[in-house]
C-alpha cells in the first residue's frame, strides 16, 4: 500500500510507500520507527481515515473503509481529544451508544474500563480540564468501550507517568491473553519489546525489518555474553584477547563471546580474579540495537 | 439512523454550550423583549416596528447562530481531532455528516423557538392595543390574519435559517471555514436582494449592454432567493397565507436543504481526516 | 470492489443532485407566481437607486446588509434626523440626505415621505428668495411625493399630501383636484370631500365643487361647512353657471357682476369672470382680469399662470411668472387611479 499527501501546491509527501504487513490473530504487533516514518498514517489508512494511493488492504476479512468492520476494533488516536464538554462516564456512554450499546450492560462496562485505566475516581472531571495523561488513559478506555476484537493504539503510554504506563502495558498483554489481536504503534523500543509478540520497523515509509520479537533480536548463533563487575584491569585485558567484544563502564564490564566454550573460560578468569559475576547468558541483542543498525545513519 | 441520532445529540448539546452563541441568542431575545418599548419611536407605525424588530431580529440573529454554528461544524471535529475517534466508530462519513447537520439544525431551531416564543408573547400582549375598527380615529387596523401570519412568518425563519446552517455546512466542507463564513453571509445578503438583479436583468433602460443583463440574469438564476421566506407583506396587508403557498415556499426551503446538503456529502466523502 | 461501489454513490449523488436543481426550478417558479399573485414581494427600494446620490446608495446597502433588519435601521436613522433637527440643523443638506435614506430603507413608512417633501416644500422654500430654486424644491418635493405614492398606492396618505401640496403651496387646482380625487378610493378622512370642492370652486367648476359639497351634506347632515359653501355658491354662482354652459355668456356675465359689485374683491368671482371672458374668446379681457387677481392676492399664484398662459398667446409682455406652478406642470410620473 502506498499512501502520498498532497501537500498545497502540488508538492507531494509521502506518507508511506510499498507498505506490506500481515498481522495474525492473536499477537501484539508493535509498528516501530523514527517520527514521522508512516507509523500513524498506515493507522489512518487501516481506519479509512485516509485514503491508499495505491493499493488495498483488509482488516478482519473486510476491505479497509468498509464500515462492517468497525463494529469489532477499538482505536486510540495520538494525542487523543474528545467532545470536552462530556466527562470520562458521559464519554464513555456516547461512545458505546455508538455500538448500541446501553442500559445497566453499559453502565457495567463503563465502570469497568474506568477502573481499569484509574479514572473512576475521577470520572465526574470534564475532559475540558483533563491533563495529557488523563486523556490518554480515556483514550485507552473508550479503544475498548467494544470489547473489540482488534485494537489499534497509536503511542498508548505516551504522556502517561510510570505506574500508568504499566497499568495500560498490563491491560494490552491482557487483552492478548483473552486471544485479540493488538496493534500497537510507538517508538519506545524499551517498552515494546518486552511487550510486542511481532514487530515491524518502518522507517521513511517503508519496512526495512519485521518478524518475531525472537527472530529480530537473536544474536548470532552460538553466542555468549557475560556481564560482571569490579573484575581487575589486567584480566579485563586478558578478555580481549579472545572475545568478540568487551564494553566497559565504570565498573561494570560485558563481554561477548564466540562460543561457549570461551564464555566458560571468561567465567573462570573473572571469578578467581576475585569479580562479581552478574550474568552469563545466550547473546541477545536489545531492540533498541536492531532499530539502529536497520535505520542506521539515514535515521532523520 | 442511530448513529446518526447520537452524533446529533452531541452536536446539540455541545453546541448549547458556545458561549457565543448563547450571547447571540441572550441579545436577541432582550432586543424582542424590548421591541416594544422601541415600538415608540415610530409614531403612527408602533405594530409595524414592533413586526418588523421581532421578525427582523428573529431572522438576523438566527442567521447569525446558523453561520456561525455551520462553519465550525466539521472544522472544530478536525481541528480538535474528535472526529478520528468518532470515525474509527461504526459511523460512517455519510452518518457523520448527517448527524452533525441534524443536530446543528435543532440547535438553531431551538434557538429560533425560544425567540419566536419571546416574540409571540411581546405581539400577543402589546398589538391588542394597536387594533382599530373605528375609521374616525384613524386608519383601520383589523388584524383578522396578524396572529396566524406572524407564526407562519416565525415557522419560514425556521426554514431559512434552516437553510442557511446547511449553506455554511456545505461551504465549510469546501473551504476553510473563515472563508467559508465570508461565503455564507455573501450569500444570505446577496440572496435578499436577488430579487434586484432580476430587475437589472430583465430592465434594458437601466442596464444598457446585453452581457451585463445575462451576467445579473445567471446571479438571480444561481443565488438562494431568501427573499421566498419572507411574508411580511401579507402581515402588513393582512391578508390571509393560504396554506397552499406556504406548502410551496416550505418545499423550496426544504429542497434547499437537501441540496446543500448533498453537495456538503459530496464534498465530504473522500475528504480525508 | 469497495472503491466500485464508492465511484456508483457518487455518480448517483451527482444524478440527484441535477434531479433537485431541476425540482427547485420548478417549486421556485410555482413560489413567486404565488408571491406575485398574492402581493408578497418586498419593493426593492434599491431598484430605484441608480439616480439617487452617494449617501443614499450607502444606506441602501447598509440597509441591504442588515437584512431583516433594514426597517429597524431605517427607524435609527429617523431619530438621528430628529436629533439634527431638534440641533438646529434641520436646513442642512445632510437632513435632507438622511431623510431621502430612511425612505429607501423602508419605503413603505408613511412619514418620511411626508415629512421629507413638506421639508422640502415649506421648510427650505422659506430659505430662498429665488424663485427658480424655489420652483426646484417644490418639483422636489412632487416628485418625492410621487416616488412615495408609486410605493404606497393602496392608502390615501401621500395621495393627499400631494393634493394639498398643488392646492395650498403651488396653487395648482387642477392637479390638487386630480389627487384629492385619487384619496377617495380608500379609507380617507371627511374633509378630503371639502378640499376637493374648495379646489373645484377655485378653478372655477362650480358644478363639480357643488357635487362634493353635496355629497358632504348627504354623507353627514350636520356639515356646516359644506352647507354653508353651498348656500353661497348657489346664491351667487349657480345661475350664472348655468347659463354659461348654455353659452348665454352675456346673461351669465350680468348675474355675476351684480355678485362682484357685492363683493369685488371675492376670488371665485373673479375667476369665474376671467374663464367666462376665455371662453367668449375675449382673451385680451380675460388676460386683464386673471392679471388683476393675481395682483390683488399675493398667493394667486392660480391667476398668474392663467395671465402668463394668455399673455404668451397673444404676444403682450409677460407678468412676473409664478414659475414654481409652471415647473411643476409636467406630464405626470405616476397615473393616477381610477
Ligand atoms: N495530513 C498530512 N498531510 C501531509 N503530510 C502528512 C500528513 N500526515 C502525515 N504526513 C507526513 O507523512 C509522514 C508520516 O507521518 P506519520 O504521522 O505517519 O509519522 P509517525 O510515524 O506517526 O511519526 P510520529 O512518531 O512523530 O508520530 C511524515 O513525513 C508527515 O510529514
Ligand atoms: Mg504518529
Amino acid at each position: 500500500m502506498t499512501k502520498i499527501y498532497q501537500l498545497e501546491f502540488g508538492r507531494k509527501q509521502t506518507g508511506v510507500e510499498d507498505l506490506n504487513l500481515e498481522v495474525e490473530e492473536g499477537q501484539i504487533f508493535g509498528l516501530v520507527g523514527p517520527n514521522g516514518s508512516g507509523k500513524t498514517t498506515t493507522l489512518k489508512l487501516l481506519l479509512g481515515l485516509v485514503f491508499p494511493t495505491s493499493g488495498t488492504g483488509e482488516v478482519l476479512g473486510f476491505p479497509i473503509g468498509h464500515p462492517a468492520y468497525k463494529e469489532r476494533i477499538g482505536f486510540l488516536p495520538e494525542g487523543p481529544y474528545f467532545y470536552d464538554h462530556l466527562n470520562a462516564v458521559e464519554l464513555l456512554r456516547f461512545y458505546g451508544g455508538l455500538f448500541g450499546l446501553g442500559g445497566k450492560e453499559l453502565d457495567r462496562r463503563v465502570q469497568e474500563l474506568l477502573e481499569l485505566v484509574g479514572m473512576w475516581d475521577r470520572r465526574h472531571i470534564r475532559v475540558r480540564n483533563y491533563s495529557r495523561g488523563m486523556l490518554q488513559r480515556v483514550g485507552v478506555a473508550q479503544a475498548l468501550i467494544n470489547d473489540p476484537d482488534l485494537i489499534f493504539l497509536d503511542e498508548p503510554t505516551s504522556g502517561l507517568d510510570p505506574l500508568g504506563a504499566m497499568q495500560i502495558r498490563e491491560v494490552i498483554t491482557r487483552i492478548r491473553d483473552q486471544g485479540k489481536t493488538v496493534f500497537l504503534c510507538s517508538h519506545l523500543l524499551k517498552e515494546m519489546e518486552p511487550l510486542c509478540d511481532n514487530i515491524a520497523i518502518l522507517n521513511r515509509g517503508r519496512v526495512v525489518q519485521s518478524g518475531t520479537v525472537d527472530e529480530l533480536l537473536a544474536g548470532p548463533q552460538g553466542m555468549y555474553m557475560l556481564r560482571a563487575h569490579t573484575v581487575p584491569q589486567e584480566v579485563v585485558e586478558s578478555l580481549r584477547s579472545f572475545a568478540t567484544e568487551v564494553r566497559t563502564w565504570d565498573s561494570e564490564i560485558e563481554a561477548t563471546f564466540a562460543d561457549q566454550k570461551l564464555a566458560a573460560q571468561a567465567l573462570e578468569a573473572v571469578v578467581e580474579a576475585g569479580g562479581t559475576v552478574r550474568e552469563l547468558s545466550p547473546y541477545r541483542r536489545s531492540l533498541e540495537e536492531v532499530f539502529i543498525d536497520a535505520v542506521g545513519g539515514e535515521a532523520q | 439512523m442511530k448513529a446518526i441520532y447520537r452524533v446529533a445529540r452531541a452536536t446539540f448539546f455541545e453546541a448549547w454550550r458556545r458561549r457565543f452563541l448563547n450571547a447571540i441568542l441572550v441579545f436577541a431575545v432582550l432586543i424582542i423583549g424590548s421591541s416594544w418599548s422601541l415600538a415608540y419611536l415610530q409614531p403612527g407605525a408602533e405594530l409595524t416596528l414592533l413586526i418588523d424588530i421581532g421578525l427582523g431580529a428573529i431572522r438576523f440573529f438566527g442567521m447569525l447562530i446558523a453561520v456561525f454554528l455551520g462553519v465550525r461544524l466539521i472544522a472544530d471535529e478536525m481541528e480538535k481531532r474528535t472526529v478520528h475517534t468518532l470515525l474509527a466508530k461504526p459511523v460512517t462519513r455519510t452518518q457523520f455528516l448527517v448527524g452533525k447537520l441534524v443536530g446543528a439544525l435543532a440547535t438553531v431551531w431551538s434557538n429560533i423557538l425560544l425567540m419566536g416564543i419571546a416574540f409571540y408573547i411581546v405581539f400577543a400582549l402589546k398589538a391588542p392595543q394597536f387594533r382599530n375598527m373605528d375609521p374616525e380615529k384613524g386608519p383601520v387596523v383589523r388584524m383578522d390574519f396578524m396572529y396566524a401570519n406572524i407564526a407562519k412568518a416565525i415557522g419560514l425563519s425556521f426554514l431559512e435559517v434552516g437553510c442557511i446552517v446547511a449553506i455554511a455546512v456545505m461551504a465549510s466542507t469546501i473551504f476553510s471555514w473563515i472563508l467559508a463564513a465570508i461565503f455564507s453571509f455573501f450569500l444570505y445578503f446577496v440572496g435578499q436582494m436577488a430579487d434586484f438583479f432580476r430587475v437589472l436583468a430583465q430592465n434594458p433602460d437601466r442596464v444598457e449592454s446585453a452581457v451585463q443583463r445575462t451576467f445579473f440574469a445567471i446571479l438571480y438564476a444561481v443565488l438562494p432567493h431568501f427573499e421566498v421566506f419572507d411574508v411580511r407583506e401579507a402581515i402588513l396587508k393582512d391578508q390571509f397565507l393560504p396554506w397552499l403557498t406556504l406548502g410551496k415556499i416550505v418545499a423550496t426551503g426544504v429542497l434547499y436543504i437537501v441540496i446543500a446538503t448533498l453537495i456538503a456529502w459530496l464534498a465530504f466523502k473522500g475528504r480525508e481526516v | 470492489m469497495h472503491r466500485r461501489r464508492e465511484k456508483l454513490s457518487t455518480v448517483a449523488g451527482v444524478v440527484a443532485l441535477i434531479v433537485l436543481v431541476g425540482l427547485l426550478q420548478v417549486s421556485l417558479r410555482s413560489t413567486s407566481y404565488d408571491r406575485l399573485v398574492l402581493g408578497l414581494n418586498r419593493p426593492m427600494p434599491i431598484t430605484k437607486v441608480v439616480d439617487f446620490d452617494p449617501t443614499a446608495i450607502t444606506g441602501v446597502v447598509i440597509g441591504a446588509i442588515l437584512g431583516g433588519f433594514r426597517e429597524v435601521a431605517a427607524t435609527m436613522l429617523w431619530l438621528k434626523v430628529d436629533e439634527l433637527w431638534d440641533s438646529g440643523r434641520g436646513t442642512e443638506f445632510a437632513t435632507l440626505n438622511l431623510m431621502r435614506t430612511v425612505t429607501l430603507l423602508d419605503p413603505h413608512w408613511i412619514e418620511p415621505w411626508r415629512i421629507t417633501a413638506w421639508h422640502l416644500a415649506y421648510n427650505l422654500y422659506v430659505e430662498t428668495e429665488d424663485p427658480h430654486e424655489r420652483a426646484i424644491l417644490l418639483d422636489k418635493a412632487v416628485a418625492c411625493l410621487k416616488e412615495g405614492i408609486s410605493w404606497n398606492p393602496d392608502i390615501y396618505d401621500l395621495y393627499f399630501e400631494l393634493g394639498w401640496t398643488y392646492f395650498d403651496k403651488i396653487k395648482d387646482y387642477e392637479e390638487a383636484t386630480k389627487w384629492l380625487e385619487a384619496c377617495t378610493q380608500f379609507e380617507h378622512p371627511e374633509y378630503i370631500e371639502r378640499l376637493i370642492a374648495h379646489a373645484y370652486e377655485r378653478l372655477p367648476e362650480i358644478d363639480k365643487a357643488l357635487d362634493w359639497y353635496d355629497y358632504c351634506i348627504k354623507r353627514n347632515p350636520g356639515d356646516h361647512t359644506a352647507i354653508g359653501a353651498t348656500t353661497t355658491i348657489r346664491e351667487r354662482y349657480l345661475r350664472a353657471w348655468r347659463l354659461a354652459q348654455q353659452k348665454r355668456y352675456d346673461e351669465a356675465l350680468k348675474e355675476l357682476e351684480y355678485y362682484l359689485m357685492v363683493d369685488p374683491e371675492d376670488l371665485i368671482g373673479l375667476h369665474f369672470k376671467a374663464d367666462l371672458y376665455e371662453r367668449m374668446g375675449q382673451k385680451r379681457k380675460a388676460h386683464d382680469i386673471w392679471k388683476m387677481a393675481g395682483e390683488m392676492r399675493a398667493l394667486d399664484d392660480y391667476a398668474r399662470y392663467r395671465a402668463s398662459l394668455l399673455a404668451a398667446e397673444l404676444g403682450l409682455p409677460a407678468p412676473p411668472q409664478p414659475r414654481a406652478l409652471m415647473e411643476t406642470k409636467k406630464e405626470l410620473a405616476v397615473p393616477v387611479p381610477k
